[in-house]
């Protein structure tokens, strides 16, 4: 048990160091880039006319506190991001916490749905196609997870709606209907949503999907070929409980370990997918804060719960993964 | 019984709307009537006098469905006590409209590219009519100015309301202008347009309907700023004057009930710390306090008002105290509600477009989407215009280079008159604008105002590459070294680094540009940067040449002259000279003399601006603040392209435009409060 807290505590430790150094990774890159969130924000108020010195954009500066060096404004940040403050979004001008509020929750949400679907269809089928010696379903399938693999997400997304706009007149935009915007959350917000988020979690979990299939059959082919399997079948196990019993479990543990991979592979591709599908979600703020406003608060924020939910997701699965393979839970439970 | 009752009042009540009613006039049918002081437009009094009728006022039937959504707005009192006595006599385009329908509108983010959406709605003191030169009414009901431009009086309309109901006064012009644009703690330095050469005005509120702003030193453009400005010099006093400190001493203790830090924050919650009329309201800035606050967003006098704000997009509903009627007696606007939703993506908005999915816009739409649109017209139920921009792209030398031979070489008039013959305009609008630009030179003022002689539009605009190359023999830029490439006249090499942003000019253009002066000699390369990048070396004086879109309407010159004055604008637009602006900054003590010809002009600029438009003495400094600055070639044209409009083919009453331009304040001209959707 104790050596249990210790691997736990470590993990926690770890957990916070990562993600420092990521915050930290994000500041210094954005301070990279020429121009400042004072300059970006003061340039569009200009380019809807407003007329704007160069003292403009000091007042500006100093009034976001711009003119202190990054560093220090880093430190500040951090622990104000461990109280759970985040401050305000220089370009927005709001509060980091209202304005992303459940925007996170969306977001991981449609991260975890497609990596579950992703799953629910992968392993099932990873260990049929592992078995079956059927031409035209493992010729399928392989068309299918090359594709997944092959087609950025972002190209799926604007395939499907340009098909969409071309057939049914509708760009299957958003997250929501107008009507249930703003609307608080009930059963029929709920199905509005549903019918709007299928969309994101199918492109995204396509090709987690068809990279899940390629692992769980890579997986399932190596194992089935072992000796114990034949000597299993000798012993007269066979069909089903053959497969269940001994190669998929041996196969499925690589699969939790990648956990985490997956679903962080997922979450660096929902930005480009959200600002597509304009979601209100935090990916596409995300994009905007790095690539238009020079957002270092914001920002910072968005991958601060991004890495921090990834982190948590692969501590889960270290602990699941302990409990399920017996070597791995002898080694921390001693 | 209850029956025969009710349909004899319905008889009388049909008889006595026959007998006094005035005739639906129109633009397009004027049924008779004269036109009033100014077009398209009239004064009650006035209109019942010319049509000799007395008008029935009649209003929404939704209306108070639409107060019922203004969360915090008292029941509504009957039409008669919700508009003004005197209220605007509008004549719709082409017919009367009918009420309700939802204007579905498309804008980049909360406060980027809302400027054209929020110009639907927009209401200012006064506005621009349609031909783009006429300054009317609108708030105020009329103006007077002192003879020499130093006072200038409005006087508003009698029972004028916000759309809480409350009254709109002269106190409210005062509030905006003594509590709001000139207090450091809600807009830290005030705004060139609130100031008179350089100094603050003073507004006497004379009586309740009368306010007068005194300048120190005359300023007749003062008056057109109203007319295309977002700024509405006006706010409501009854209700930001609570939290204000220096109007209510309790204010701060108000303040802190309702959670916030001080009076000035609440202010700032509701007013955005800013005289950009878009801000984001306390819905969104404040969402964890809106509830606590009377109302979700500040009193106004526009069209619409928002119920609803969200970072994914805002709703609004029509203000049922607006100030505008139809000719038969209607109260405006037409249209009951509105949906303004946010996307970031231009290909996104592109495809929403062409779905028929939004109702108007203007604003972001490139002329390389006009193909697009044009094809799925039909399909997607649109219509799409296209208008000239205001603006062109513009190339312009540094004649302050810190390069001292360059220098002297792009200082000479004979470097840019080659450079100008050199470039072939046609080839630009066939193969960057479709054949559907105009080449033009760059003259300062778009569109070119009468007083201009259009000689200087075509000067040294054509295609002469033998012209150039001896103009550039003439002067020494010979190519030395045998590579076909000309040298500086001290045999450096001469290589022009052409930085784009995309920004500011397209990339296209820089090319074909860059490929003519290669024919005649002049090495250049073209690289893309980003907008800041582009901007600081501009501004540091990196560049050689500098590249972006330029030219800005009559009416802005009239308020603000800086395109006239050495370096020729501010930081984010196109600026040449930066050593000349230093030595006019710093009064000589720094930076580069300018030559005579820019100090002339910074003397015909404020000649300009002390002068009424349209007199002699006006016309004559117009004259030659052009003839100054197109003969110098400082900033050489190209070809003023054209921009697509998209309306939806229901949208009703909506002229043609006749630019497609910020600088009129989008479709302010055009009275959106009188557009409606037939569907």
């Amino acid at each position: 048990m104790v050596q249990f807290l210790r691997f736990a505590g470590i993990r926690a430790v770890l957990a916070f160091f990562t993600l420092c150094l990521v915050s930290f990774i994000v500041f210094s890159l954005m301070e990279l880039v020429p121009g400042d969130c004072a300059e970006r924000y003061l340039a569009f108020k200009n380019s809807q006319g407003a007329q704007i010195s160069v003292a403009d954009i000091e007042a500006e500066r100093i009034r976001l506190g711009l003119d202190r060096p990054f560093f220090e404004r880093w430190v500040k940040w951090i622990f104000g991001a461990f109280q759970g403050e985040f401050g305000d979004s220089c370009i927005l001008r709001l509060n980091i916490n209202q304005l992303l509020g459940q925007k996170v929750w969306l977001s991981i949400g449609i991260c975890l749905g497609s990596l579950l679907l992703a799953y629910l269809i992968a392993i099932p089928v990873g260990i049929i196609a592992a078995t079956s010696r059927n031409p035209f379903l493992n010729n399928g399938l392989r068309l299918v997870s090359y594709l997944g693999l092959a087609l950025p997400n972002f190209l799926l997304a604007l395939m499907i709606m340009l098909f969409s706009t071309v057939f049914f007149g509708n760009s299957l935009t958003g997250l929501f209907s107008p009507e249930f915007r703003d609307a608080p959350w009930d059963w029929p917000k709920i199905k509005d949503f549903l019918s709007h988020v299928w969309l994101p979690v199918f492109i995204l979990g396509w090709s987690a999907t068809a990279f899940a299939i390629q692992t769980v059959r890579a997986l399932m082919s190596d194992e089935i070929s072992k000796l114990y399997v034949t000597a299993a079948a000798a012993r007269g196990v066979s069909g089903h409980r053959l497969l269940m019993r001994y190669p998929a479990r041996h196969a499925l543990s690589p699969i939790i370990n990648s956990l985490g991979f997956d679903l962080n592979r997922i979450f660096n591709e929902l930005p480009i997918v959200a600002l597509i599908l304009t979601l209100t979600e935090a990916g596409s703020l995300l994009i905007e804060a790095l690539a238009r406003s020079n957002d270092q608060q914001l920002a910072g924020a968005i991958i601060f719960f991004l890495t921090g939910s990834i982190v948590a997701i692969n501590f889960i699965t270290d602990i699941t993964l302990a409990l399920v393979d017996p070597r791995i839970r002898r080694s921390i439970l001693g | 019984m209850r029956k025969i009752l009710l349909s004899s009042a319905a008889l009388m009540a049909l008889g006595g709307t026959a007998m006094a009613s005035c005739p639906a006039v129109t633009v397009a049918d004027p049924m008779g009537v004269a036109a009033g002081a100014y077009p398209q437009q009239y004064e009650l009094a006035e209109f019942q006098t010319a049509a000799n009728c007395t008008m029935e006022m009649s209003e929404n039937p939704d209306i108070a469905a639409m107060n019922a959504k203004i969360r915090g707005n008292p029941d509504m009192p009957a039409l008669a006590d919700r508009l003004p006595s005197e209220p605007l006599v509008v004549a719709p385009y082409e017919m009367i409209g009918k009420y309700g329908g939802m204007f579905n509108a498309l804008s980049n983010a909360t406060e980027a590219g809302t400027s054209d959406f929020m110009s639907v709605r927009h209401v200012n003191l006064v506005r621009y009519a349609d031909d783009l030169t006429t300054i009317v009414p609108n708030v105020a009901k009329s103006w007077s100015w002192n003879d020499d431009f130093t006072q200038l009086t409005f006087v508003l309309r009698e029972g004028h309301k916000w759309s809480d109901g409350q009254p709109f006064t002269a106190e409210d012009v005062e509030f905006w202008y003594e509590n709001l644009a000139l207090d450091p703690k809600v807009i830290e330095s005030p705004k060139d347009y609130v100031l008179a050469g350089g100094e603050a005005m003073t507004v006497d509120v004379i009586d309740p309907l009368t306010v007068r702003f005194n300048m120190p030193v005359p300023k007749p453009g003062f008056l057109a700023h109203f007319a295309n400005h977002y700024a509405q010099g006006f706010q409501p006093k009854h209700f930001l004057g609570q939290y204000h400190p220096a109007i209510n001493p309790d204010a701060d203790t108000l303040a802190q009930s309702l959670g916030f830090d001080d009076g000035y924050a609440l202010v700032k919650a509701y007013y955005g710390s800013s005289d950009w009329m878009d801000t984001p309201t306390p819905m969104l800035a404040h969402p964890d306090k809106v509830a606590n606050l009377p109302l979700d967003a500040a009193p106004t006098l526009e069209s619409h008002i928002v119920t609803s704000e969200t970072t994914e997009g805002r709703t609004f509903v029509a203000n049922p105290y607006y100030f505008k009627v139809d000719t038969a007696g209607n109260q405006l606007p037409y249209i009951n509600e509105m949906d303004e939703i946010f996307v970031g993506e231009s290909e996104v908005r592109l495809l929403k477009l062409v779905n028929g999915e939004v109702d108007y816009k203007a604003q972001a739409l490139q002329i390389d989407y006009v193909p697009l649109l044009m094809e799925n017209q039909e399909k997607g139920g649109f219509v799409v215009d296209l208008k000239p921009d205001i603006t062109m792209p513009t190339i312009a030398f540094n004649v302050t280079s810190e390069d001292l031979e360059k220098r002297k070489v792009f200082g000479d008039l004979k470097f840019r008159q080659a450079m100008s013959v050199a470039m072939n305009r046609d080839e630009i609008n066939e193969v960057a604008m479709f054949g559907l630009g105009t080449p033009q030179q760059y003259v300062g003022f778009s569109p070119t105002p009468d007083f201009v002689d259009p000689k200087w539009e075509q000067h040294f605009a054509q295609y002469d590459p033998e012209m150039a190359k001896s103009l550039l023999d003439e002067i020494g830029v010979v190519d030395k070294d045998g590579d076909g490439m000309r040298e500086l006249p001290n045999g450096d090499p001469l290589v022009l680094n052409l930085q784009v942003a995309t920004q500011g000019i397209s990339i296209k253009i820089v090319e074909l540009v860059g490929q003519t002066w290669r024919d005649v000699g002049i090495n250049n390369t073209v690289k893309e940067v980003t907008s800041d990048e582009y901007r600081s070396s501009q501004s540091s004086n990196q560049l050689d040449v500098t590249l972006w879109e330029k030219s800005v309407p009559l009416a802005v010159v009239l308020g603000n002259g800086e395109i006239f004055i050495p370096p020729y604008d501010n930081y984010f637009n196109m600026r040449t000279a930066m050593l000349w602006g230093e030595w006019v900054d710093s009064n000589g003590a720094s930076g580069v003399e300018p030559p005579e010809y820019a100090k002339q002009m910074m003397e015909d600029i404020k000649v300009f601006q002390a002068a009424q438009v349209g007199t002699l003495e006006s016309d004559a400094a117009g004259r030659k603040l052009v003839e100054t600055m197109t003969s110098n070639l400082l900033f050489i044209g190209t070809v003023k392209e054209q921009k697509p409009i998209y309306r939806n083919a229901a949208m009703k009453n909506v002229p043609e435009f006749k630019t497609a331009s910020y600088a009129y304040y989008r479709t302010y001209p055009y009275r959106p409060a009188q557009w409606f959707l037939d569907e």
